[in-house]
């Protein structure tokens, strides 16, 4: 089939035995690639009930099909395995450039098994693999860390470098992995679990191609993608002002969440961390993932002041409102010092803000004190503070290893109610897009398979008007501040996102395209004669499996839940007075996925998608 | 009595109506970026016999000239924003959120992005006035 390799590798950690395997066809069919096939190689030969740090737990890292192929928005890949934050299923994908190289060595996806008992790296240069010594190498920061391999494996030879930093070694719970400095595999808690192997790096140089099964057929499709995603105004607004852009425009609708998500409006803080905000003050210049004709990655420098950052990749929207208007930060370059941070330490921003803005909500109430924090303020707006708490937690140091655990978990050792501003789903803390703005975007959350998630389905660019696929079924335009028809909604952008995640094509370019833009990119790559329904059904069959890992791994109807926080309504803003009708959402989705009433799919809905090994394990 | 979409009586009773926002007074307060223009396609099946242009002379929260003119001439313009009819009904009728519609290709916008953005609350009001305009449309 075109598009892949033909080769996953297995390494065994504990007794470093090196073994290649391929897929089965009829899995490259049934779940394409990324995480939807990670998740067939975890059920297929992995325990769910393993400890997530345990050797037990596999870490797989796996490209798709498209990956490397230079249609627009195929450089990602992604890292999956238990999470060692929710204690479900875990994944991440993140773009950059490790996907595409490790492609280009003839690989399609590497799984980790066991653990060394020193630290080491891994060395993959096309044939040739090795896993070496890094006992020199713990420790480093990733920015260090990336450096020095590159310099140890032939700068000019371009090798790329997947690494993590001291939050993985320590193991803390939310720690990333990072591609080349800028870009992360974030949500999760992945850099625990590749920490957990004492496994450092992953360097990867690679000379050959990608093949597609329609030559020609690619050539032409590819040509008029580009331009399509490039000329594209959603593209043009990220090309000037990188995700950010979502700072000032969702102030408006009501989309972003502010001081732990009580207060409803500050056009000041917009205006600040924003998207101009960032281009006018801090840019240096943009910069791309391979193939990208939208160049969305900023690249930025504080000159001077107590933020003053060297060069460096630039905080996403994510990170700007975790680390902004969630903690009352009016000051963004404490936002870039502190995503400079998080990238060098190696931790998920989202999490990692939002554990701070939980810790300083519990500071207010006298939950923690400055005696607790040794000596630091945790006052709302202070972002030295909250730095300062980030090292703390990156180094599992006094209160720093109780939010090392996440939100979820330090709220249940503060007690005294402090599980009431936490706000996660599933153990996972929610992105900042409030669902009292976008109904949907909650319903999506409750049911997403790693907990809160704004990313494996295509929910926010649909609901938000940013793309619609009306060939897919989708309706032309959607209202946030309703529950109606939101069921139906979730459902399509989860069948539709979930192929697109399993093919790695980023969400930004998927909402420059059409669904039949998609399922061409497919056809001219592999070769499989697929339609929309086809693409559609990978998508539902990938949410089928993904769901019933988490029923297998503890998960049933009562996780399906939103927080408190977020169904008490704002007193201010655009999203005032409007909460998601959750038992309306749940009854519809439950109803339309075929869902039993404890959060199982039903035998009949398993089989109906070729999931009969599922079906006997959740139904006997 | 209901005013023509688009025709030059439309088009001064928009300019009164910005004038009178409060709102518009507020959020508009920190433009100075230069004429905003809409460029309205032409549909003949309708009565539309050519492209038409909308130019909004706006500063600091005024609106100090609002007219008729050809779309040429709103090309000039440093912000130009072009829909087909069915789009600008749409606009008008709170159907569809012009920033929304320029995301989904809907509308084409000319013009520096990140200003448009900073000034989003103003685009909002605006359109806010152009609701307060008893409009006929030439389809209906």
């Amino acid at each position: 089939m075109g598009g892949y390799t033909g080769k996953i590798l297995e390494i065994n950690l504990s007794n470093g035995k090196i073994e290649t395997k391929s897929i089965k066809e009829e899995d490259q069919r049934k779940f394409l690639g990324g995480s939807g096939l990670a998740a067939k190689i975890l059920f297929d030969f992995f325990d769910t009930k393993v400890d997530p740090l345990s050797p037990e737990n596999p870490l797989i890292v796996m490209t798709g099909p498209i990956v490397g192929t230079q249609f627009p928005g195929t450089s990602r890949f992604a890292v999956c395995g238990k999470s060692p934050l929710t204690g479900i299923w875990g994944e991440g994908t993140c773009g950059g450039n490790f996907g595409p190289e490790l492609k280009f060595a003839g690989i399609d996806g590497i799984i980790f098994k066991g653990a060394s008992s020193t630290p080491v790296y891994l060395i993959i240069e096309d044939n040739k693999i090795e896993i070496r010594d890094a006992k020199d190498l713990w420790g480093m920061d990733n920015y260090t860390l990336t450096d020095s391999l590159k310099e140890r494996h032939g700068k000019e030879k371009r090798p790329k470098v997947l690494s993590i930093g001291p939050a993985g070694e320590n193991l803390v719970k939310f720690a990333a992995i990072c591609n080349d400095k800028g870009d992360f595999i974030g949500r999760t808690g992945m850099g625990a679990l590749m920490g957990s192997k004492r496994l450092k790096a992953v360097v990867v140089k690679g000379t050959k191609r990608v093949e597609v099964s329609h030559p020609d057929q690619y050539s032409a499709l590819r040509q008029s993608l580009i331009t399509k995603s490039r000329d594209a105004m959603v593209a043009q607004s990220l090309r000037s002002m990188g995700s950010d852009a979502g700072m000032d425009l969702g102030m408006m609708t009501g989309d972003i969440p502010i001081k732990n998500w009580v207060v409803g409006e500050d056009f000041e803080l917009s205006a600040n961390l924003g998207g101009p905000s960032l281009t006018e003050k801090y840019l240096t210049r943009n910069h791309a993932c391979s193939f990208c004709p939208i160049a969305c990655k900023r690249v930025v420098k504080v000159d001077n002041g107590p933020f003053k950052t060297d060069e460096g990749p630039g905080p996403e929207y994510e990170t700007c409102a975790t680390f902004g208007t969630l903690i009352m930060n009016y000051d963004l370059a404490g936002v870039i010092k502190a995503n400079e941070w998080c990238n060098r330490y190696g931790m998920d921003t989202i999490t990692c803000g939002a554990t701070i803005a939980f810790a300083m909500e519990a500071f207010e109430k006298g939950l923690i004190t400055k005696k607790d924090t040794d000596g630091i303020d945790l006052t709302w707006g202070n972002i030295t503070g909250a730095i300062s708490l980030l090292h703390k937690i990156a180094k599992g140091e006094g209160i720093g290893a109780v939010l090392s655990e996440g939100s979820r978990e330090a709220a249940k050792k503060l007690g005294k109610g402090a599980e009431e501003f936490s706000v996660e789903v599933k153990g996972l803390e929610v992105p900042m897009h409030d669902p009292r703005g976008f109904h949907g975007m909650g319903l999506a959350y409750m049911t997403s398979i790693r907990g809160g998630c704004h990313l494996m389905h295509l929910a926010l660019g649909v609901e938000q008007g940013m793309s619609t696929y009306t060939e897919a079924g989708f309706q032309e335009n959607y209202i946030g501040q309703t529950s109606e028809g939101k069921a139906e909604m979730i459902k399509l952008c989860e069948d539709l996102g979930l192929p697109c995640n399993s093919l790695l094509i980023c969400e930004y370019v998927a909402w420059t395209l059409s669904a039949n833009d998609l399922v061409e990119m497919v056809r001219a790559t592999t070769g499989f004669d697929f339609t929309l329904k086809d693409l559609l059904a990978c998508g539902e069959r990938t949410w089928l499996l993904k769901r019933g890992l988490g029923n297998m791994m503890g998960i049933n109807a009562k996780d399906d839940r939103l927080p408190k926080r977020i169904l008490t309504p704002l007193k201010e803003g655009a999203a005032a007075g409007s909460i998601p009708d959750v038992e309306k959402l749940l009854r519809e989705y439950y109803e339309i996925r075929g869902l039993n009433e404890d959060g199982r799919p039903k035998r009949e809905v398993l089989i109906k998608a070729g999931l009969e090994d599922l079906a006997k394990k959740l139904h006997g | 009595m209901a005013l023509t979409f688009p025709s030059a009586e439309w088009v001064e009773e928009f300019k009164r109506q910005i004038n009178l926002s409060e709102a518009y007074k507020k959020a508009g307060a920190t433009w100075t970026a230069g004429v905003v223009a809409l460029i309205i396609s032409a549909k003949p099946e309708i009565g539309l016999t050519e492209d038409v242009g909308i130019w909004l002379d706006l500063h600091q929260g005024v609106c100090r000239d609002a007219k008729i003119v050809a779309a040429e001439e709103a090309q000039k313009a440093p912000f130009c924003i072009t829909g087909d009819y069915v789009r600008w009904k749409q606009v008008i009728k709170k159907e569809l959120e012009p920033v929304k519609g320029m995301m989904q290709g809907k509308l084409k916008l000319k013009g520096d992005l990140p200003t448009i953005v900073r000034n989003v609350k103003g685009a909002q009001e605006l359109v806010e006035c152009t609701t307060r305009i008893d409009t006929k449309f030439f389809d209906e």
